[in-house]
Formats: structure tokens, C-alpha cells, sequence
């Protein structure tokens, strides 16, 4: 009995071990997978291409841009493409992007390119930001009523991001006073007459007075001519006038005579020449005045930048179209992107609101330059507008381009110059 | 003829129980290792599968890049953006435009056709295709709900007329800087379009099925037409319909007898599917387990050779000493040889030969009982043939003795009756102590009288002679020792003290006499008995003369005892003492 009890147990051992054997053969060859979950939410990604400058080789808008990823960590990233070109270049891309469907969300500089604006308003390609303002009492309260109202459409459409503020906007003149030292000129000319003296002893000292180009739509050259032209009353009509039925006008005469005058001015290498090549003139002190924006301030070289001064057009000009940043947001993204992007233009329109109410409220404790640029924006300046934003994009984007270096050698007339501008309505009226 | 070795059930069991074992080791073996080893093959082909497939999915990624760079360099072509101004285009400039698309950068383009927002076509130049026709076609339907993105699609060729299913690229043309109508580009792909996605790579060889389909199933493309491959390819579409999602859209699905992984391509919706029959993801597993049979096989035949030598070693001196014990019948007390397998068995056939020492011993010490038990036997029966006349005449003379008044005589005979009554005890062995004591009491009261009172006894008892027993006929022949060798003659005062105490759990009992006390040698050698056998005792006291009879009360407390119990002698310069220590539990049992 015992030995079969005894024997039962051990075929049981027996059984048992073979099992465990096998347990362990098997067990030994499995793999141990560790599955590893990832419960962090991404964070909606808004596309963005900004450019990178080729002189300087800042990134544009990256504070800004740092800042708001910081802010929305984990909600919403912007995911910026960084590309060294220059601003004509960025915004012939843009017409790239949008043929081929691949425009990022958050676009830029839109409102210079008239045509190309209109399109993608006609188009649906952009989002109409009226109703996202109105449900934000809080933004709609950042935004100036100027900027709202130059970004704003005549149905009430808003596809302009009011981003900005006024007081951002403006261009004006940025000399370097060294340069004025060794001419022996104290102050900044406060008429067109002193301004063209001024030209004169500088030269008369071997320095040339300005940095122009011709490239693009002729930025600094046209700043300084239509800022002149403003001086008359027709010619000041003139710039209000939304996209002119004719150029054939005195004033634009006159501005052509101006032109070629300014061209005289400059340097050699301002023929066929973008806006960096009159910036580097201008910072490597080959150039005394450079016309541009309040933007540049920031763009300056630190240590170059106490020897720059700013001062309102002759005739205290500043100008200025807020609407002329062009932010825009792309329709054809899913919601919460168009939704993160808004959030975006809201963010840039809180920042900037800041940053003015810091800079004017601390004027006295910011460098020499902010000074001058807050004391010309509120010495009751004219305000002109900006003629990119008013004129007609063929007249922008090839008439000047070709006009301008053709007038300043003189190759064509002030009447050529006139005529070619006027035929740009023509063929714009054409496409349209 | 030689004789053939007789196996040893020994080495037979060993070598079932080793078949046994191996053939459990292999089984299990066979499944565990068959099963880890399928497991991992499959895991690892999937895995290859699944890359590839992911690679044919980014083959696809490429190729639509491709595509679409190469439609979006057509749309900034200015010879294009041109055609969608206002202004309509010389005959010599669309003739040129027509021929730009003829050489635009992508392969397998079978035709092309582009018409621009003032419904001019521009085609191959042997083309014959018309603005009517081209909206007959209706192709214009795949490309709405989008602005300008790059669509695949694939329909019947209702454009160029062929009527074939083929893959067409179509994608809106828009003015980079009005608002126009937009231009429409379409691009038939020839079928060899998508050897760019499959590569040099002949799946089909390998058994293994690959398609593309389209969002809506239509294949675009299968490596394998059969009917079985048809029915596989049946199932993955209704899987890969069933499944949302781009990218690896799934991954080692099983569906069938196999195993599916697909890829969706984003842009184009159009999925890469890679169907692997089970056949393909386990063949190899089929030599591996043949091969792990065959070195199981080996193994084992090795293992069974090495058991059957290594048995031997042990199986061998085994078999010696199983056929020599199973030859002993008690007459041959041959020692066999000595083993020498440095093993346990060396000591087993050595023990086997000193039990074979020990037998033939007490063979011999058995016969030599026996021999003297057959002497007693007759002796009793001698002595016992009538003890009652031998009583009835000692009363008589007892009477006699009386009547004649003779004290002595009465008084020997009286103690000669009670011995006699006592020692034969109606055959019993072990008495009373009080019968015991009674016993010597009256041999020594014979004594007495024969030796005119040459000693004086003592007899004391701390037992209770009465419950207490023990094997009769013991203290007498001590007795009879001290009175024979003990007492030389020479003193008046001899002395004989016969004791029974107990001590702890032993019954003690002592037989002193002063006088000449034993020789130390005679000492020695007395207290060296309880070392020998019976037959070797009896041999040490030959002579009937001398120690007989403390021989023969030896071997009758050994045989009553079995052993255990203690004779010595302790010699002093006054006298002699036997002690007899006999344990309780030994008495208790006898």
C-alpha cells in the first residue's frame, strides 16, 4: 500500500519537474516587452515660416515666437521654418506656398502684395478674424482702433491680424551722427531744403548721405520720395488714395524728380541691389541716412547703435500703414490649428500693447535711439501712408524694380518713369 | 560460438529508465524548443515584413513627393501662370507649353494633359484630345474639395480614350497672383510607376503578396494573380477598409493562414499592403526542428552506448555477487574474489565474504548444540525416566534415618530431595529467585554436611524472591566453583555469601567465598568468556574438570538472554566474587 502511495508520488515530482522544465525552457526564451505609454498630450503644432536674416543672421520674430511657446507649452508649439532670405524673396515664397497648397498657418507680409492678398481673400485661403475678435472682448480690447480699422475691410471682414500699434509702425530717417559730426551738421534737417544741404556737405566731406536700392519695390528710396512728395497737398491726397486709377499726376512728376535726386545720394552698389546691401552700407558707416521702420532699431548692431540717431521725414512725416505687417491665418488647417494660430495673433497684439506701454511710460530710461523715435512719434508728426499697401501689386512687384534703377541712371525720363507706373494700372487691371 | 553475454536486469532497467528519460527530454525539448523557435521566426519575419512594408509605404511617401515637386514645378512654370492670365497665349507659346509637359521630371508618365482657364488643351502632339472631350471625361470630379493639393486616383481612362483602369495624377493649377479660374493637370501614369515603389524586389518568388489599392479598394497593383492569391487579397482589403488611420495602418495583422501589414500613404490615400502566407513566415522551422531531431536522435544513441559501458562497470561486480549468492547452499563457504570498482560494491562483496565467515561459524556452533542438546536430551531423559520413585525411595530412607535417628542423614537427605524437586522443577527454566535461593540454600546444606562444616554460607535477598525470576540452576554451579578451588584447607573461617539486590534496573546477583582468591590468569580468562561464541567458550574449558560449569551456566544465560546480560569475576585479596547483571526488561521478557 505504502509502495504505491510512494511511487504515485514520485511519477506526481516527476510530472511536476518535467512541467517546470518545460516552464523554464519556454519562459527563459520569452522576451520581456516593456510597454511604455505615453499620456502627454501633444501639443497642437501651428506651422510658420520666418526668415532669417542674411546679413545679420537673426531670427526674426524669435522672442516673440520663444515666448509663446513657453506660454502655451504643451497647448499649442509654434513650429517655425526658419529660411535665410530676404523679405522679397519670403513673399514671392508665400505665392509658391499657396499654388502648391502648402502655405504654413500663420503668414506674414501679406499686405504688400495687393493682388496676391486679394487672391486669397477671393479664395477663401485666409481666415476672416471678425468673429474670433468679437468673441475676445479682451483682445478687442488690445487692439488700437487705427489698426483695427487699416485691417478691416470694407464688409467688416478682418483678415489682417490688428497685431500691431500705431506706434510701431512708423518709418522714418536713421542717421548716423558721427558722420554728421565730421560734415559739421548739428542737427537733423527739418525741411526738404536743409535736407538736400545736408546732402550736400556730407558728400562735399566724402561721405556718401544715403543707402538706397532699387530691388523689390525700392523700400528706402520710395520711403524718402513719397514722404517729399507728401509735402504737397496733392501729393499728400495722393497717398490716401487706395490703389490710384491714374499716375499721371504732378506730384508723381515730382516724385520721380526726387528719386533721381536721391540717387544721386547714394552708393555705387545701390543699382539692382536689394534693401541688406543699403542696411550694410548704412551700418558699416558707407551711408549716413537710411530710411526704414521702428523695427530696425532692434536689428541694429549693439554698439553701432549709439552712434545712430532717428528723426521724422523733413517736414515732420512719419509713415506708417499698420495693416503693412500683414499677419494672416490660413483657412485650410484643421480648427484648433486656425484656433492656436488666433491665439497667436492675440499673443503678438498683447505683447506689442505691452511693449509700448513700457517704452512710453519709461522713456527717459531707454537708449538715446528709442527716444528719438518716441520723441518723432509724438511730436504731432503728418502721418503718410505706406505706399505698399496703397499702390498696385504689377506697379510693386516688376515696374519699380525695372523703373527705378532705369530713372536713377537716367536711362528713362521723369515722363517714362511716369508713364511706366501708369501703365502698370493697365496691366493689373487686366488680371483683375 | 561465444557466448552471448546475459544482460543484467540491472543494466536493462538503467538503460529503460534512460530511453525513458531521453525520449521525455527530447519531447519536451522538441515542444518547448519547436515552439520558442516558431515564435521567434515568426516574430522575426514579421518584424522584416513590416519594415519592409513600411519601406514600400515610404517608397510611396517618395514617390508622391516626387509627383507632387514635379506638378508644383509645372504650376510656377511661367510658361504655365501665363496660359491662366487673361490675356490668351500665342498658338507658338501654348504649341511650346504643350511640349514643356512632355519633359517634365518624372518617369512613367504615359500622358499628360493640361487645360488651362480658357479651355485650351495641351496634350502630346499626336494626341487628338479636346476641350469637349476632356469634360465628357468628367476628370475634373477627383479634384474637387481641393485647392491645389497633388491627387492620385485610379479609374478608367475615359480621357485618352483607352478604357483601361490606370493611375491618373490630377492636380488644380492656380494663378500665383490673381484670382483666376484655375488650370487643371493630368498626368496618366503607366503601370510601370509602381515598380518605383516596389523596386527590383521579386516578392512574388518568395510566396509573399503585395498590392496597392486605392482609398476606395480598387487595386492599383497585385504582384500574384492567382485565385489563392485573389482570396488572400480579398481579406486584406476588407481589413485595410476597415481600418482607419495613415501611416502603418497595420502592423502583423493575422488574417487567414497569414499575416498582413499595410501602409497608408497620407496624401494620396492609396495603401501598400504586404500579405505573408504562414508557409513563408515558418518555412525554415521545419529543418531546424529536423535538424534538432536528428541531434536529439544522436544523443540519444550516444547516451544509450555510454549507459551501456558505464553500466557495465557497476552491472558487472553486481552480477558477480548475484551469482554467488544465488550459488551458495551452505555447504561451500568459498570467499569470492575481491571487487575493485572503487565503488560501494567493493564493500558489499567484502561484507558478503565475512558473512560467509560468520555463516560457516555458527553452522558449526548450531552443530555442536545441537550435538550437545541431543547429550542433554538423553540425559533428561535418563534422569527424568522416574523421579517419582526416586523421591518415594529417598523418603523411605529418610524414614529410615528417622526411625534410627541418624540427624545427618535425615537432614542431607531432606536437602538432597529439595534439590532434586528444585533443580528438575518439572522441566521449567526459569524459576523463582526464592526457588533459586532454595535451591543453593540446600546444595549448600550437602555441602556442609560432606565437608563437616568446613565453610559458613550467607544468603541475602533485597528482592522479593518471590515475584521476582529468573533461569534456574545459575547460582549453584558458582557455588560449587568456590567450594571446589576456593577454600585450601588451611583456615577454619571460610565463607560463601551468596547476594541478590537490584540495581537501578538490573537484578544483581553476586556469589562471593573468601579464602584463596582466583589467579589473575584464570581471571582473565574468565572475564574474557562473555567475548567468544558459545563453540569457542566451550572450547577454551575442554576439560570437564575445570570451568565447566561456569561454562555451561554461560551459555545457558546466553540462550535464555540472548546475550544481554554481564559475567565478570573480581578477584580480592580476601576472595573471589562472580557477579551476574541481568537487566529488568530482559527478565521481564524471557
Amino acid at each position: 500500500m505504502n509502495r504505491k502511495r510512494n511511487s504515485k508520488a514520485r511519477r506526481s515530482v516527476c510530472i511536476l519537474l518535467s512541467l517546470c522544465l518545460a516552464a523554464v525552457l519556454l519562459g527563459g526564451c520569452g522576451k520581456k516587452q516593456i510597454q511604455q505609454t505615453d499620456n502627454e498630450e501633444e501639443a497642437v503644432e501651428i506651422p510658420m515660416i520666418l526668415t532669417v536674416s542674411p546679413t545679420s543672421g537673426k531670427k526674426s520674430e524669435q522672442e516673440l515666437v520663444d515666448a509663446f511657446n513657453i506660454t502655451y507649452k504643451g497647448k499649442y508649439h509654434i513650429a517655425v521654418d526658419w529660411i535665410m532670405e530676404t523679405e522679397d524673396d519670403y513673399r514671392q515664397n508665400l505665392k509658391r506656398l499657396n499654388v502648391t497648397d502648402k502655405l504654413p498657418a500663420v503668414i506674414t507680409d501679406l499686405r504688400m502684395l495687393p493682388s496676391y492678398y486679394r487672391l486669397l481673400v477671393e479664395d477663401h485661403r485666409i481666415v476672416d478674424l471678425a468673429p474670433y475678435i468679437e468673441a475676445d472682448q479682451e483682445w478687442k480690447q488690445m487692439i488700437e482702433p487705427v489698426v483695427l480699422d487699416s485691417c478691416s475691410e470694407e464688409d467688416g471682414s478682418v483678415y489682417l491680424g490688428p497685431v500691431s500699434t500705431a506706434a510701431f509702425s512708423c518709418s522714418g530717417i536713421f542717421w548716423n551722427e558721427e558722420l554728421f559730426e565730421q560734415a559739421g551738421i548739428e542737427e537733423f534737417p527739418q525741411t526738404w531744403e536743409e535736407f538736400w544741404d545736408c546732402c550736400e556737405k556730407l558728400q562735399a566731406r566724402a561721405i556718401t548721405p544715403l543707402g538706397l536700392h532699387t530691388d523689390g519695390t525700392g523700400w528706402s528710396a520710395m520711403l524718402l520720395a513719397t514722404a517729399e512728395m507728401a509735402d504737397s497737398e496733392e501729393g499728400a491726397a495722393f497717398m490716401n488714395e487706395l490703389y490710384p486709377g491714374s499716375y499721371q499726376k504732378d506730384c508723381i512728376y515730382h516724385m520721380a524728380d526726387t528719386l533721381q535726386k536721391l540717387y544721386k545720394y547714394t552708393t555705387k552698389d545701390a543699382m539692382n541691389a536689394d534693401f541688406d546691401v543699403a542696411y550694410n552700407n548704412f551700418i558699416a558707416g558707407k551711408a549716413a541716412m537710411l530710411a526704414n521702420g521702428y523695427w530696425m532699431i532692434d536689428q541694429l548692431p549693439e554698439e553701432f547703435r549709439e552712434k545712430v540717431r532717428f528723426s521724422p521725414f523733413p517736414g515732420n512725416k512719419l509713415i506708417s500703414s499698420p495693416e503693412t505687417f500683414g499677419w494672416a491665418v490660413v483657412d485650410s488647417y484643421s480648427d484648433e490649428v486656425k484656433q492656436g494660430a488666433v491665439e497667436f495673433l492675440k499673443f503678438r497684439t498683447k505683447k506689442n500693447k505691452k511693449l509700448k506701454e513700457d517704452l512710453f511710460s519709461q522713456d527717459q530710461n531707454t537708449s538715446r535711439l528709442l527716444q528719438d523715435y518716441i520723441r518723432a512719434y509724438r511730436g504731432q508728426p503728418q502721418i503718410v501712408p505706406n505706399y505698399q499697401v496703397k499702390w498696385n501689386s504689377v506697379l510693386q512687384e516688376s515696374t519699380l524694380g525695372e523703373a527705378l534703377p532705369a530713372l536713377a541712371q537716367k536711362k528713362i525720363t521723369q515722363a517714362d518713369f511716369v508713364r511706366m507706373l501708369t501703365e502698370s494700372i493697365t496691366e493689373s487691371k487686366k488680371e483683375e | 560460438m561465444k557466448k552471448r553475454e546475459k544482460r543484467s536486469s540491472i543494466q536493462i532497467r538503467y538503460m529503460k529508465y534512460t530511453v525513458c528519460l531521453l525520449l521525455s527530454a527530447m519531447v519536451l525539448c522538441g515542444m518547448g524548443v519547436g515552439w520558442v523557435v516558431q515564435k521567434n521566426q515568426e516574430t522575426v519575419m514579421m518584424d522584416n515584413y513590416n519594415t519592409m512594408c513600411e519601406n514600400l509605404g515610404a517608397a510611396m511617401d517618395l514617390l508622391f513627393e516626387k509627383t507632387d515637386e514635379a506638378t508644383a514645378d509645372c504650376i510656377v512654370y511661367d510658361g504655365v501662370q501665363k496660359s491662366l492670365r487673361k490675356a490668351a497665349m500665342s498658338r507658338t507659346q501654348r504649341s511650346a507649353l504643350s511640349r514643356y509637359f512632355a519633359f517634365i521630371n518624372l518617369d512613367d508618365v504615359a500622358e499628360y494633359c493640361y487645360v488651362d482657364n480658357k479651355k485650351n488643351v495641351y496634350t502630346r502632339s499626336y494626341s487628338k484630345l479636346t476641350y469637349h472631350k476632356f469634360r465628357e471625361s468628367d476628370m475634373e470630379r477627383f479634384l474637387q474639395g481641393s485647392y491645389a493639393t497633388t491627387t492620385w486616383f485610379w479609374t478608367k481612362d475615359t480621357l485618352f480614350g483607352t478604357g483601361k483602369d490606370a493611375l491618373f495624377i490630377g492636380r488644380y493649377i492656380r494663378n500665383m497672383n490673381y484670382e483666376h479660374e484655375p488650370g487643371m493637370l493630368f498626368l496618366k501614369m503607366d503601370p510601370a510607376f509602381f515598380q518605383g515603389i516596389t523596386g527590383d524586389s521579386d516578392l512574388a518568388e518568395e510566396g509573399i503578396l503585395m498590392q496597392i489599392m486605392d482609398a476606395d479598394g480598387e487595386v492599383c497593383f497585385q504582384n500574384n494573380d492567382s485565385d489563392e492569391a485573389r482570396k488572400q487579397l480579398i481579406l486584406a482589403k476588407e481589413r485595410i477598409l476597415a481600418t482607419e488611420g495613415n501611416g502603418m495602418i497595420i502592423s502583423r495583422g493575422k488574417i487567414g493562414q497569414g499575416m498582413l501589414c499595410a501602409y497608408r500613404q497620407k496624401e494620396s490615400g492609396m495603401t501598400v499592403s504586404v500579405y505573408v502566407p504562414d508557409h513563408v513566415l515558418h518555412a525554415g522551422i521545419g529543418r531546424i526542428l529536423f535538424v534538432m531531431f536528428l541531434i536529439f536522435l544522436l544523443t540519444m544513441v550516444l547516451a544509450l552506448i555510454l549507459s551501456v559501458y558505464f553500466s557495465r562497470i557497476f552491472s558487472r561486480p553486481i552480477q558477480k555477487i548475484s551469482k554467488k549468492m544465488a550459488g551458495f547452499h551452505g555447504n561451500d563457504y568459498t570467499r569470492m574474489e575481491e571487487l575493485h570498482t572503487k565503488t560501494e560494491l567493493d564493500q558489499i562483496g567484502h561484507s558478503y565474504n565475512e558473512m560467509l565467515g560468520n555463516i560457516e561459524q555458527l553452522v558449526a556452533e548450531v552443530k555442536s548444540q545441537e550435538k550437545e542438546l541431543r547429550t542433554v536430551e538423553v540425559n533428561m531423559l535418563l534422569n527424568q525416566m522416574n523421579p517419582h520413585f526416586l523421591y518415594n525411595t529417598l523418603d523411605t530412607i529418610y524414614m529410615l534415618a528417622r526411625i534410627n535417628k541418624e540427624e545427618t542423614t535425615m537432614r542431607m537427605i531432606q536437602a538432597l530431595s529439595k534439590y532434586l524437586r528444585l533443580s528438575l522443577s518439572k522441566g521449567e527454566e526459569i524459576v523463582s529467585v526464592a526457588d533459586e535461593l532454595e535451591n543453593v540454600r540446600n546444595y549448600m546444606e550437602i555441602q556442609q554436611i560432606r565437608n563437616a562444616d568446613l565453610f559458613r554460607y550467607e544468603i541475602h535477598c533485597e528482592v522479593d524472591a518471590d515475584k521476582e525470576r529468573m533461569l534456574k540452576l545459575v547460582l549453584q554451579p558458582l557455588v560449587e566453583n568456590a567450594i571446589k578451588y576456593g577454600f585450601d584447607g588451611q583456615s577454619a573461617h571460610y565463607r560463601i555469601e551468596i547476594t541478590v539486590r537490584r540495581e537501578e534496573e538490573e537484578l544483581v546477583l553476586t556469589s562471593y567465598n573468601s579464602g584463596t582468591p582466583i589467579s589473575p590468569d584464570a581471571c582473565e580468562k574468565i572475564n574474557g568468556l562473555m567475548q567468544m561464541s558459545i563453540a569457542e567458550m566451550k572450547e577454551s574449558f575442554k576439560s570437564k574438570k575445570n570451568g565447566y560449569g561456569l561454562v555451561n551456566v554461560l551459555t545457558r544465560l546466553r540462550l535464555a538472554y540472548e546475550g544481554r546480560f554481564s559475567f565478570y569475576v573480581i578477584a580480592k585479596e580476601d576472595g573471589t566474587t562472580f557477579v551476574i547483571r541481568i537487566p529488568r526488561l530482559v527478565l521481564d521478557r524471557v
